[in-house]
C-alpha cells in the first residue's frame, strides 16, 4: 500500500526541538514526524527524551538524533547549534518557578531566572543564527501570558518570560531583513505535567495538544506574537490596563 | 489524547471525591490509587471514590515496532485510534478492538476487552506478548509474559495488579482500510423467530472475520439486524479517519430517554436497515468498528443521570433459550433500551482470571438513568444468568451484587491474593467489600 500523506512542499525539512519532553513540544513533535521532517531533539533527561524519539520514529520522522544535556550550559548550547541548520526551531523548556521558594533561597531564585530566561535568550539567539546560516527559518519561543505582567503569586516566572518576550521583540528586530522569523508564543493555562499540582482547573485551561495546533498555524501564518488561545490576548489587555495602585492589592 | 471527564465513568452520574494525580513510569502514589486510562467502561471499575485516581493517559508513546514480526511495543497510556492510525498505512490493524477507539493499551488489557472477531480470534489479551508492571510493593517494575501468574491476574485484572507501563502486542497485517460488509435482517415478520434467526446466521457466518448484531429488545419476535464484515483494500482517503466534527455539548433532557422513545429509535433504525440491506457493500474501517466515535461525547445524549450498561453472557449450550427468556423478563419489566448488540463467542480461551468472554452469546444493552424498579429486574437477570453458567460484565457494571460477582468469577480471590495492597476501586470494594470479612 502506497503512503497516503505526501509531505506537502511547505512541510518543514529540519527541525530542533528544545525542551523536547515538555508536553507542548511532544505534541508539535508528532505533528512534525507525520511531516516525515528531520528532527534533532534536545532535552535534560536521557530516558524520556528516548521515549520521544522512538515515538517520533515509528510516527514518520526521516531522522531523529538525541542532544541529551544540561539545558542552562552555554557550552552544551554551542555546540549542538553549531552543528544545527534547522529551517524551525522551537525553544519550549521552562520550570514553573515556585514563588515563595524564591524568597527563602536566592540560589533558587537564580537558577530559576537562568533557566527561564537566560538559557531560552541563548538558544534563541544561537538558534536564529544557525538558521541564517541554513538560508532562513523560524524560531518560535515559547513565553507565557505570565510575562506580560508580574504577579505575586508567579513574580519569578513572570519576570524571566517578561525578558524573554523583550528579547525575542529586540531579535526579531535585528533578524527582520537576515532572513529569519522568530516567533514569540504566549501560552495561557495549559493543562500538562508543569501544572499537574494545581488541582482545579476551569474554563481557561487548554491541552497541550491545542496549544501545538496553533502554534504550527502560526507558523505558518508567519505571526510575530501570537496568544494561544487567542482569547488570552484580550484578558491580557485588560490585566495589563489595571491601575498598579489596584493591581497589588490583587491576589492572584 | 484527554479523557472527557477525570471523574465520571463513561455511564456518568456518578458524584465522586477523588484526589488526581498523574503517572510519570518512575514513581507511584504513596496513598491508595487506582490506574486509570480514559475512562471509558461505562461504571465504577474506573472510579476511586475517596482515593486517588493516577491518571496515565499521558504516558501515550509508541515505542518500537518490528516489521518482520508485527509486534508493537508501547506504553501503557497509547490509544487504540493512535495506533491504528500510525500503523494502518503501512497494513497493520490492532488485533481486536472494542466498539470505540478511544480506549488506552492499558485500560483495552486490563478489562480483557473484546470485539466482532471473537470468534476467531479471541480476547485483545491474547495478543499482549508481554507487559511491564510497576507495583507499590515491588522496588523495580517486572516484565511478565505468558507463564507468569502475575500476567494472568493482570489480564482483565481491573488495573488491581499494578500500574501497566508497557505492553507488547501482536498486530494483524491487513490488505488496506477498507471493510467488505454484508448486512442481514433477522426475526421481523418475515422469520421463524428472532433468536432461532441470528443464530441461524451467524452460524453460517463462521468463515467471516467479523460479526455482530443489533436487536430491538422491545420487540416481542426479537427483530435485529446482522452485520459481518472482513478486511479489504480502500482508498488512500480511508487511511484517516473522518475528523469528528459532531460534538453534543449539553446533556439531553430526561425526557427524551423514555420507553416511547426507545421504541421510535429502534422502529427507524431497524426500517432504515431494511431500506438499504445492501446485499454488499465496502466501506471505510472507522465507521464500521467505531460508529459511534463520530459523535464526540455522545453519553451525553443519556442526559445528566446518566445510563448504565447490561451486558451479560450465557453458554452456548442453552443461549437459544435463554437470552429470549432473560431478554423477556426485561421487557416485560420495562426497562428500555436502544441499540442492544448481540454477538456470539468463540471458544477461544481468555488469558485472565477475570476475563469476561466465554464460550457463548453476548448481549449488551443501555439502561439509561436505571430506577429501583429497572435495578431490581436487572438483579433478577443476573440470577438467572448465573443459573445459565453465564456472567455479567464488570468493564460495564455499576450494580451486580457480591454474591452474584462471587458467583460469574470465582477465581476472584485469586485476584484479590494478587491485587496490589495500594490499589484498589470503588468496583472492588463494593463486589468485595462484605464478602472479606
Amino acid at each position: 500500500m502506497s503512503q497516503s500523506q505526501a509531505a506537502p512542499l511547505t512541510a518543514p525539512r529540519d527541525v530542533v526541538v528544545v525542551g523536547a519532553t515538555s508536553a507542548v513540544a511532544q505534541a508539535a513533535i508528532r505533528h512534525w514526524a507525520h511531516q516525515r521532517a528531520r528532527l534533532v531533539l534536545v532535552g535534560r533527561n536521557r530516558d524520556a527524551l528516548e521515549r520521544v524519539a522512538a515515538d517520533a520514529r515509528l510516527r514518520g520522522a526521516a531522522s531523529v538524533d538525541t542532544q541529551v544535556g544540561d539545558l542552562a550550559d552555554t557550552a552544551f548550547i554551542e555546540t549542538v547549534c553549531a552543528i544545527a541548520s534547522p529551517t524551525i526551531a522551537l525553544i519550549a523548556h521552562g520550570s514553573l518557578s515556585d514563588s515563595a521558594r524564591s524568597e527563602a533561597s536566592a540560589q533558587y531564585l537564580e537558577y530559576e531566572l537562568t533557566l527561564n530566561f537566560v538559557s531560552a535568550a541563548q538558544w534563541v539567539q544561537q538558534l536564529a543564527l544557525a538558521c541564517e546560516r541554513a538560508g532562513g527559518g523560524t524560531v518560535v519561543a515559547i513565553s507565557s501570558v505570565a510575562g506580560d505582567r508580574g504577579r505575586g503569586s508567579n513574580h519569578v516566572y513572570g519576570a524571566a518570560k517578561a525578558g524573554l518576550s523583550a528579547f525575542c521583540s529586540g531579535l526579531r528586530a535585528r533578524m527582520a531583513t537576515r532572513g529569519v522569523h522568530i516567533m514569540t508564543v504566549l501560552p495561557g493555562f495549559i493543562d500538562s505535567p508543569m501544572t499537574a499540582h494545581i488541582a482545579n482547573k476551569g474554563a481557561l485551561w487548554t491541552t497541550p495538544e491545542t496549544i501545538a495546533q496553533g502554534i504550527i498555524r502560526a507558523i505558518t501564518r508567519q505571526r510575530d506574537v501570537v496568544y494561544l488561545p487567542g482569547f488570552w490576548r484580550l484578558i491580557m489587555l485588560i490585566i495589563k490596563h489595571v491601575p498598579e495602585r489596584i493591581f497589588k492589592r490583587l491576589k492572584f | 489524547m484527554n479523557p472527557l471527564s477525570l471523574d465520571q465513568p463513561w455511564g456518568r452520574g456518578y458524584r465522586p471525591t477523588h484526589t488526581h494525580a498523574f503517572a510519570d513510569g518512575s514513581q507511584l502514589p504513596s496513598t491508595p490509587f487506582l490506574p486509570r486510562g480514559l475512562g471509558r467502561s461505562y461504571g465504577d471499575v474506573c472510579l476511586n471514590d475517596g482515593g486517588t485516581l493516577l491518571h496515565n493517559f499521558r504516558r501515550d508513546r509508541l515505542l518500537a515496532f518490528d516489521h518482520a514480526r508485527g509486534v508493537l511495543r508501547c506504553e501503557s497510556g497509547a490509544t487504540l485510534a493512535d495506533i491504528a492510525q500510525t500503523l494502518l498505512p503501512r497494513g497493520w490493524f490492532l488485533p481486536v478492538v472494542p466498539g470505540t477507539r478511544f480506549v488506552t493499551v492499558g485500560g483495552a488489557l486490563a478489562n480483557d476487552v473484546h470485539g466482532k472477531n471473537h470468534h476467531v480470534a479471541g480476547s485483545f489479551g491474547r495478543f499482549v506478548e508481554s507487559l511491564s508492571l510497576m507495583r507499590s510493593d515491588v522496588s523495580s517494575s517486572l516484565t511478565l509474559s505468558g507463564d507468569d501468574t502475575l500476567y494472568s491476574a493482570t489480564i482483565g485484572g481491573l488495573g488491581l495488579t499494578g500500574l501497566i507501563l508497557e505492553a507488547s502486542l501482536r498486530l494483524k497485517a491487513v490488505p488496506g482500510p477498507g471493510i467488505e460488509q454484508e448486512v442481514r435482517l433477522f426475526g421481523g415478520e418475515r422469520g421463524a423467530g428472532g433468536i432461532a434467526d441470528y443464530l441461524a446466521l451467524d452460524a453460517e457466518s463462521k468463515t467471516w472475520e467479523y460479526t455482530v448484531g443489533w436487536i430491538d429488545t422491545l420487540d416481542r419476535n426479537l427483530r435485529g439486524v446482522f452485520f459481518r464484515g472482513r478486511h479489504c483494500e480502500g482508498p488512500d482517503e480511508w487511511l484517516v479517519p473522518q475528523p469528528t466534527r459532531l460534538m453534543l455539548p449539553i446533556d439531553a433532557p430526561q425526557w427524551v430517554l423514555g420507553r416511547c422513545s426507545a421504541r421510535a429509535f429502534n422502529a427507524l433504525y431497524y426500517r432504515l436497515h431494511s431500506i438499504k440491506t445492501a446485499q454488499r457493500s465496502v466501506i471505510p474501517i472507522w465507521p464500521f468498528f467505531f460508529p459511534l466515535d463520530a459523535v464526540n461525547g455522545w453519553n451525553r445524549a443519556y442526559g445528566r443521570r446518566g445510563f448504565i450498561q447490561y451486558q451479560f453472557v450465557v453458554p452456548t449450550v442453552g443461549a437459544r433459550e435463554t437470552i429470549p427468556r432473560i431478554l423477556a423478563h426485561l421487557r416485560e419489566a420495562g426497562v428500555a433500551s436502544y441499540l442492544a448488540v448481540i454477538k456470539t463467542f468463540g471458544d477461544l480461551p481468555s488469558p485472565g482470571w477475570l476475563s469476561f468472554p466465554m464460550a457463548g452469546t453476548t448481549v449488551a444493552l443501555d439502561v439509561p438513568a436505571p430506577g429501583s424498579d429497572d435495578r431490581r429486574a436487572l438483579d433478577e437477570a443476573d440470577a438467572m444468568v448465573a443459573d445459565a453458567g453465564g456472567r455479567v460484565y464488570p468493564a460495564k457494571d455499576a450494580r451486580m451484587s457480591p454474591a452474584m460477582f462471587r458467583r460469574f468469577f470465582p477465581r476472584w480471590h485469586e485476584l484479590e491474593a494478587a491485587r496490589d495492597p495500594l490499589i484498589s476501586s470503588s468496583f472492588w470494594r463494593r463486589v468485595t467489600g462484605d464478602l472479606k470479612a
